[in-house]
């Protein structure tokens, strides 16, 4: 009976390790990488000021950084999604405004985003798994709300007003549209281009 | 590729829905950034980027104050959304005052009557009185609106002995917040315009404060002036830091301009030490104000009025002092000029005990840091756009984006249809927002700071050339100033329609060059010369000769 248990152990452990893509050192260098670029990836399209429009409170627009996160988790599984989501604010925060928040615990709400939408397979050239694609991204992306908007209150004692008003309503006008139909898209292109190379 | 997404009906949808969510949002985009150049005439070479400018967006917004504050009689208040806030007139008009005068120091050699008329009309708004106005004026809504006002003496306010001082006078001696920023509005025009119309009224002003920090205004010299503290009052029974950096930094300026010493002889070391004493927190961070007398009647501040009176103000949710982000925000801006020893180390724990981060780039300032879940309040937007000046003073650039993206992300651009005016769009939040925030986005983005305008102009700048009248609706004048060491004038700018530029103080005919355009020389025009321009951008540098 011990040893059963042992033995799922070890195998629900060596499940985890591959859903994580860490389950030998080269694959696990692998996936740290993927991270790092997204993170990188990330920072750099995040500097970009988009457009948007004010409707009243409600604030509309694209966000196509937080794509980057979501499509991370998408191709390397859920910790290169956490690491870019995680990496990515942290990496913007410090070189274009040389500063960090809170210790950095707001950025593990973005790297949330990542992990929840790793913890799923994808077959990118399938318009049906493209879709699941953009429902978990939608779902990470309710993650990263709840998860920064509870960093907000309690951790830094910010007004209700302003947590709902400059953080979860943006991220749900701007963010949500932005996750569900961009991260298909930079997927769709990630495949087709992982197709190229591996073609050539 | 593009063979492989068509392939793909989900990602055709998406990528569909992206533009068309992309083409409806696509507003508020940053302006480009305005182009500079290097040229080289007769071996001196010119590097535009070497000289401050202004950004389109800057001259947009200041095009959109010019229309409120010229296009309209001096005591109406058409589109500043002030219906609820006429207590704040004389704030609003001051501080587009300050913001005007250090815009226009960028472009100190384009001094056309368009700059003149802003500056004076803001003055006349400013002293509107209740004799010409009636209740539409400045010092009805300002001072004689509030109950009790008019009726003050000290120290027994409204029982006066003969030893009783009258302070209830709209011009002073206890309004140094109208009398303060009025004389600082005048002496700003005087630096930036050098016309001395206005020099024997800003006299009397600091003659007069003069008076009340260091005698009994009875005749008698006394420390501390007629309240002991070296400084003036409001309301009439508060003295408060900002307000009085206001005069402070004045008498800076009027010392600086006109070669007098009234700083020197000491007029307000009292009260800068009376500041640092008691008008402080316990990490020395200035509060909302010092009561030198009871209230009577109502007040604007009169419920932080402590128990005992003379006493610091008090913040009655906590028993503490009154704390405010803006004021120290605001003081801290106004007297770096006079002590900076004393107010830049301040900076950071001012930065550390009210700043809040909302993420890397964005913040906000609490209005108090005893109430650290507020949020949205007057006075915390206040100091979140006070603070974006004090920032961008302090060269903490990074700080001073952060606080600007808090609005700046959350409001829309207006443009106006021929695209010569832009405002920020503060209505969902509050109407007075528009230019609150429009204002203070230009002055904290200048790369003129309120330091600078402590020190006036070389005299032999009134000598050099600059632009006397222009076709000021057709044009952008984003760089516009004389080199005097390289002898030549640098003007970027960009033309909408054909336009005439006068230009004054050239001692021989001044030709015109541009990278892709040679224009020649000016024509004369009696002792003044005349550029003609075409519709286009154009970075241009006149020399003297040929």
């Amino acid at each position: 009976m011990t040893k059963s248990a042992g033995g799922t152990a070890i195998q629900s452990s060596e499940g985890i390790k591959k859903r994580f893509r860490v389950d030998d050192l080269k694959t696990a260098v692998i996936t740290v990488l993927f991270g790092v670029v997204g993170a990188v990836l990330f920072a750099l399209i995040h500097s970009i000021p988009m457009p948007f429009t004010m409707v009243s409170l409600l604030k509309f627009g694209l966000y196509p950084a937080l794509a980057i996160i979501a499509v991370l988790g998408a191709i390397r599984g859920p910790l290169a999604g956490f690491l870019s989501g995680y990496f990515g604010i942290v990496l913007y925060d410090l070189l274009f405004f040389n500063t960090v928040v809170s210790m950095t615990l707001p950025a593990l709400a973005y790297g949330m985003l990542g992990l929840v939408v790793g913890l799923a397979t994808y077959n990118l050239a399938n318009g049906r798994s493209l879709a699941k694609l953009s429902l978990l991204s939608a779902v990470g992306l309710v993650f990263t709300a709840c998860i920064a908007v509870m960093f907000g209150l309690f951790i830094d004692q910010h007004s209700v007003l302003l947590e709902l008003g400059f953080v979860m309503l943006p991220l749900f006008t701007v963010g949500l549209p932005s996750v569900v139909l961009i991260t298909p898209i930079y997927a769709r292109i990630w495949q087709i281009i992982s197709m190229s190379i591996q073609t050539s | 590729m593009f063979e492989s997404i068509k392939k793909n009906k989900f990602v055709i949808t998406t990528f569909v829905i992206v533009m068309v969510i992309g083409g409806l949002t696509f507003n508020n985009v940053r302006a480009p950034a305005i182009p500079k150049g290097i040229q080289t005439i007769n071996g001196t070479t010119f590097n535009f980027a070497d000289y401050p400018s202004l950004t389109h967006e800057q001259i947009a917004i200041m095009n959109y104050f010019n229309e409120l504050v010229t296009g309209q009689a001096y005591n109406k208040w058409d589109g500043w959304g002030v219906e609820n806030y006429h207590w704040a007139l004389q704030y609003i008009t001051a501080f587009v005052t300050y913001v005007f005068s250090t815009y226009t120091e960028v472009t100190s050699g384009y001094r056309s009557s368009l700059y003149r008329d802003f500056a004076y009309t803001q003055i006349e708004r400013m002293n509107t009185t209740i004799a010409e106005y009636g209740n539409d004026s400045m010092e009805y809504y300002e001072w004689a609106s509030i109950p009790g006002f008019t009726d003050y003496y000290y120290p027994n306010a409204t029982n006066p002995g003969p030893d009783d001082v009258y302070t209830g006078g709209f011009r002073g001696p206890a309004n140094i917040m109208w009398t303060g920023h009025y004389a600082l509005m005048m002496l700003l025009y005087e630096r930036n315009f050098h016309l001395g119309t206005m020099t024997d009224e800003i006299t009397h002003y600091i003659d007069d404060w003069n008076l009340t920090v260091t005698t009994d205004r009875l005749g008698h010299p006394k420390d501390g002036g007629l309240w002991g503290t070296g400084l003036i009052t409001c309301e009439p029974y508060v003295c408060f830091a900002q307000c009085n950096s206001i005069p402070i930094f004045t008498t800076e300026l009027y010392d600086n301009l006109y070669g007098t010493s009234y700083m020197e002889s000491g007029m307000w070391n009292h009260g800068l030490n009376f500041i640092e004493a008691n008008i402080t927190d316990e990490y020395g961070l200035y509060t909302n104000g010092y009561f030198v007398q009871r209230p009577v009647g109502w007040g604007p501040n009169s419920d932080l009025a402590p128990q005992v009176i003379p006493g610091q103000a008090v913040d009655p949710s906590t028993g503490g002092p009154s704390l405010s982000s803006y004021a120290t925000a605001w003081a801290l801006t106004f007297l770096e000029y006079t002590n900076p020893d004393v107010t830049i180390p301040k900076y950071p724990t001012f930065l550390d005990l009210y700043g809040r981060a909302v993420s890397g780039d964005v913040m906000y300032m609490l209005g108090s840091y005893e109430h650290p879940s507020s949020f949205g309040d007057v006075f915390g937007i206040l100091g979140t756009v006070f603070t974006m000046v004090l920032a961008n003073q302090r060269g903490d650039y990074a700080t001073r984006d952060r606080l600007f993206n808090l609005l700046a992300g959350m409001l829309n651009k207006v443009w106006s249809p021929d695209g010569r005016q832009m405002h920020y769009d503060g209505s969902p939040f509050d109407i007075l927002l528009s230019s609150v925030f429009s204002g203070f986005s230009v002055w904290s983005t200048l790369p003129v700071t309120v330091r600078d305008l402590a020190e006036p102009r070389p005299a032999e700048f009134w000598n050099y050339p600059y632009i006397s009248a222009a076709d000021d609706d057709n044009i952008w004048v984003y760089q516009a100033r004389w080199d005097p060491i390289k002898a030549g004038f640098i003007l970027n700018i960009q033309v909408d329609k054909t336009a005439n530029l006068t230009f004054s103080n050239f001692n021989s005919t001044p030709t015109a060059y541009t990278l892709y355009r040679f224009l020649g020389e000016l024509t004369a025009s009696g002792s003044d010369y005349v550029l003609t321009l075409q519709p286009g951008t154009y970075q241009i540098v006149i020399t003297e000769g040929s």
